[in-house]
């Protein structure tokens, strides 16, 4: 049988993954963009875990929401995205140090 | 036990691709390393019986915000050497706090209290038993105001999506005939009368 | 509760949702370059909403659709604060936006969403509603700093509020699905039940909560997790900071006592100790690195940090006139605030804009009135006697005190001397200092007229604050 434990460590572990790579890429804002799909996916990961186990529907019904919330994120991050590079050619997180103070 | 067995296997498939996705030099290749997660994922809901957002996570994820994503990747024209420096500068960072984090979060997750009887309420599912249906059931009934949000937030996205990334089509300069044959002597032609220029 | 009955609670949000649509479909067939139109069908539905919200104040709180809305006193008063606060912010965004040929009609249907995101926030009653109206609010928001699509500027800083906010609510949404499975609710009335009865989940209730707060703290700027607020303050359009840090903030401390207090009072003692961290933190690196700032709307962006660990003072106190005093501190920070922004776009002119602290020299001389109410609005942030802003820390540090936190309060009195030095920096500049070049302020009779009511109100409350933090008493009575 799989346990709660089992599905909460991957989470955590997908978690830690996502942090890491944001921490790790960010020269890169098209892979920062993913590196939060990852840390919502194992926010689901978690929902469903805890519907699963404890019966109860109204996790899934969150984690719903949270991927209509996370693709209309993905649309207006793309389309920021779009305008920056329009601007600057590049989508290098590190040259956005014009401001600095 | 077969199915500890399987949700092993697409675990370490995920963990891989997910570490991937975060290593990988070409953006491309992460995207397809996503899409691997999120098919892993998928299998993985369908053991723990969410039938529905697992089939939702591949249609709407794989298939269309992964495809948007891909589309970008592909429009934008990105310079790959200078994007991925600065990753080995900040790689013993990066770890030191995913190791540190994974540590806190993996010792209370992994507490005995997460296998008391409190979690092993699973849904039984009888005879019948739809997992779309009861989903759709409280999703239209208890959950209608949050329902009417998520359609203002998709709204929100749209219009916001259309303003910051369409330009205006360029000016054509394709002339209007009309326009062309009632000019008149005045609108091209201007006499101007002035002095004569004195030689310096 | 019939569901007739539950739509007419909602009532005010609803309005404000078909208002936006029909900006939005009126804005897309009109030609006008100046979107006058536009403009006032969105001052007009903001009028209409703070009236159905002000003439229908409930006593008595009243639960909706399946206990995810709440329709109380508290959410009223900031629905009213909201779009009367907002109404302010359109206008001096009117002006700016013409100014510097920015304008477009999404900017106030984006606007009007944003608000409908805020009233959400301010009347959830669930974790779902809460995080949806936080997205509704911050995706709008994302998309005003990115709205001017020549400068690398703003397009710097929407990506950098972007990734920062997403980050933010993963780890809230990391919190709530501690919470969720540790009581199968995502609710507040059974969250508050199930967490003070149980005690064998409490450290994990505390896990699932810290990652909420950290979630809360990044949203509202907290140290240490404030690096976005000063690259978007002085990255975005002047218009967009101003309307940043007015509303949105009133909606933030609506969301903190909605999780804090109403959720997860039982678990008090725990977020005490956690925000007594991140409001020294806040106090000391928004007072000390605002002194060395000479960018004005990155200085505020230091002030607006700093504002935010005074805030948490009023939760730390943690009784009921603490969260009032909070209250009174935010609408009050949200007053001032509105107020400094506007002078600055009052200052500017096209492609000009009033950036440096050096731009305010010499003010008394180009303009006596408009430097005398820049001095109310200094002297208030920086908590002088009898402005607003003074009453603001006074009764916040004086249930810190009641509450027994004496060195809380004497840290962060310390702290707003050290902050008084760079708002009365501004002061000594328009008074003391020659300025660089006497050119006139162009302004319409309209900002004028505006910014001279909000420079006197804050100089008004400030003589009468009792009737304010009445009002947020009673807000918080239930």
């Amino acid at each position: 049988m799989i346990t709660l434990t089992n599905v909460l460590l991957l989470a955590a572990l997908l978690f830690c993954i996502s942090v890491a790579g944001i921490f790790l890429n960010r020269k890169n804002i098209l892979i920062l963009l993913m590196c939060i799909e990852l840390m919502l996916l194992s926010v689901n990961m978690n929902f469903i875990a805890f519907s699963h186990f404890l019966g109860d529907i109204h996790g899934q019904i969150f984690v719903f929401f949270i991927l209509t919330v996370a693709a209309a994120e993905a649309a207006i991050g793309l389309a920021i995205l779009i305008v920056m590079f329009r601007n600057r050619d590049t989508i290098n997180v590190e040259s956005l140090d014009s401001m600095k103070g | 036990m077969i199915e500890l067995i399987v949700f092993y296997i697409f675990g370490a498939l995920l963990l891989g691709a997910a570490t991937m996705v975060v290593v990988m030099r070409n953006p491309v290749h992460a995207a397809l390393f996503l899409v691997l997660a999120f098919f892993c994922s998928a299998a993985i809901w369908l053991l723990l019986q969410a039938e529905f957002l697992a089939i939702a996570l591949v249609l709407v994820y794989v298939g269309a915000v992964m495809v948007l994503f891909l589309f970008v990747v592909m429009m934008l024209d990105i310079n790959m050497v200078t994007i991925r420096e600065g990753f080995a500068r900040y790689l013993p960072f990066g770890l030191f706090v995913a190791i540190l984090m994974f540590l806190v979060m993996g010792l209370v997750v992994s507490s005995d209290y997460f296998l008391s009887d409190a979690f092993s309420t699973f849904s039984h599912v009888r005879e019948g038993y739809s997992n779309t249906q009861h989903l759709g059931q409280t999703l239209y009934t208890e959950y209608l105001y949050q329902f009417e949000i998520a359609g203002a937030i998709l709204l929100v996205a749209i219009v916001a999506a259309i303003s910051l990334s369409m330009s205006k089509a360029k000016v054509t300069k394709a002339p209007n005939p009309g326009d062309q044959v009632t000019v008149k002597k005045q609108d091209r032609l201007r006499i101007v009368k002035m002095d004569a220029e004195g030689k310096e | 509760m019939s569901i007739s009955n539950e739509i007419l609670l909602a009532l005010p949000e609803l309005s404000l949702l078909s208002m936006a649509c029909l900006v939005l479909v009126v804005d897309a067939f009109s030609k006008d370059p100046d979107h006058r139109i536009t403009y006032w069908l969105t001052q007009i539905s903001l009028a209409i909403v703070f009236l159905l919200v002000f003439t229908s104040i409930p006593d008595e709180p009243r639960l909706a659709f399946h206990n995810s809305f709440i329709d109380d006193a508290m959410s009223s008063v900031l629905k009213c604060f909201i779009c009367a606060i907002t109404i302010i912010v359109f206008l001096y965004s009117y002006e700016y936006l013409k100014e510097n040929k920015l304008m477009k009609g999404e900017y106030f249907v984006l606007g009007l969403f944003a608000v409908l995101g805020m009233m959400i926030m301010s009347s959830a009653y669930s974790l779902l509603s809460i995080y949806l109206g936080l997205e509704l609010m911050s995706l709008s928001m994302y998309a005003m700093v990115a709205m001017n699509r020549k400068s690398a500027a703003a397009s710097e800083a929407a990506m950098k509020y972007f990734i920062l906010g997403a980050l933010a609510s993963g780890m809230l949404l990391y919190g709530i699905s501690m919470i969720y499975g540790l009581t199968s609710s995502i609710q507040f009335t059974e969250i508050a039940a199930i967490s003070m009865t149980s005690v064998e989940n409490s450290r994990f209730l505390v896990f699932g909560m810290i990652f909420m707060i950290i979630g809360i703290a990044f949203k509202l700027g907290a140290a240490p997790f404030h690096m976005w607020v000063p690259d978007v303050y002085q990255g975005a359009p002047t218009s967009v900071t101003l309307f940043i840090s007015t509303a949105p903030k009133l909606a933030a401390f609506a969301m903190a006592i909605r999780i804090l207090v109403d959720g997860l009072f039982p678990l008090v003692a725990d977020w005490q100790s956690i925000l007594m961290v991140l409001a020294v933190l806040s106090m000391a690196i928004g007072n000390i690195v605002a002194i060395s700032q000479t960018n004005i709307k990155r200085m505020l962006a230091y002030s607006t940090i700093a504002h935010v660990g005074y805030l948490f003072l009023g939760l730390i106190a943690g009784t009921i006139n603490g969260f009032a005093g909070s209250m009174f501190y935010i609408i009050s920070y949200a007053l001032m605030s509105m107020g400094t922004f506007g002078m600055i776009i009052l200052l500017g002119r096209y492609e000009f804009e009033a950036k440096n602290l050096e731009d305010f020299k010499g003010l008394s001389g180009r303009s006596p009135w408009f430097a005398f109410i820049m001095m109310c609005l200094m002297f208030s942030m920086a908590g002088v006697p009898p402005f607003l802003g003074f009453w603001s820390k006074w009764f916040v540090l004086k249930e810190l005190v009641a509450s027994g936190y004496f060195a809380l309060a004497a840290v962060s009195v310390v702290f707003s001397i050290i902050g008084a030095y760079y708002y009365l920096r501004i002061v000594k500049l328009m008074y003391f200092d020659k300025p660089d070049k006497m050119t006139a302020i162009k302004a319409t009779k309209q900002m004028r007229a505006v910014l001279t009511a909000n420079g006197l109100l804050i100089l008004v409350l400030g003589l009468l604050p009792n009737s304010l933090m009445q009002i947020c008493l009673t807000a918080l009575a239930h």
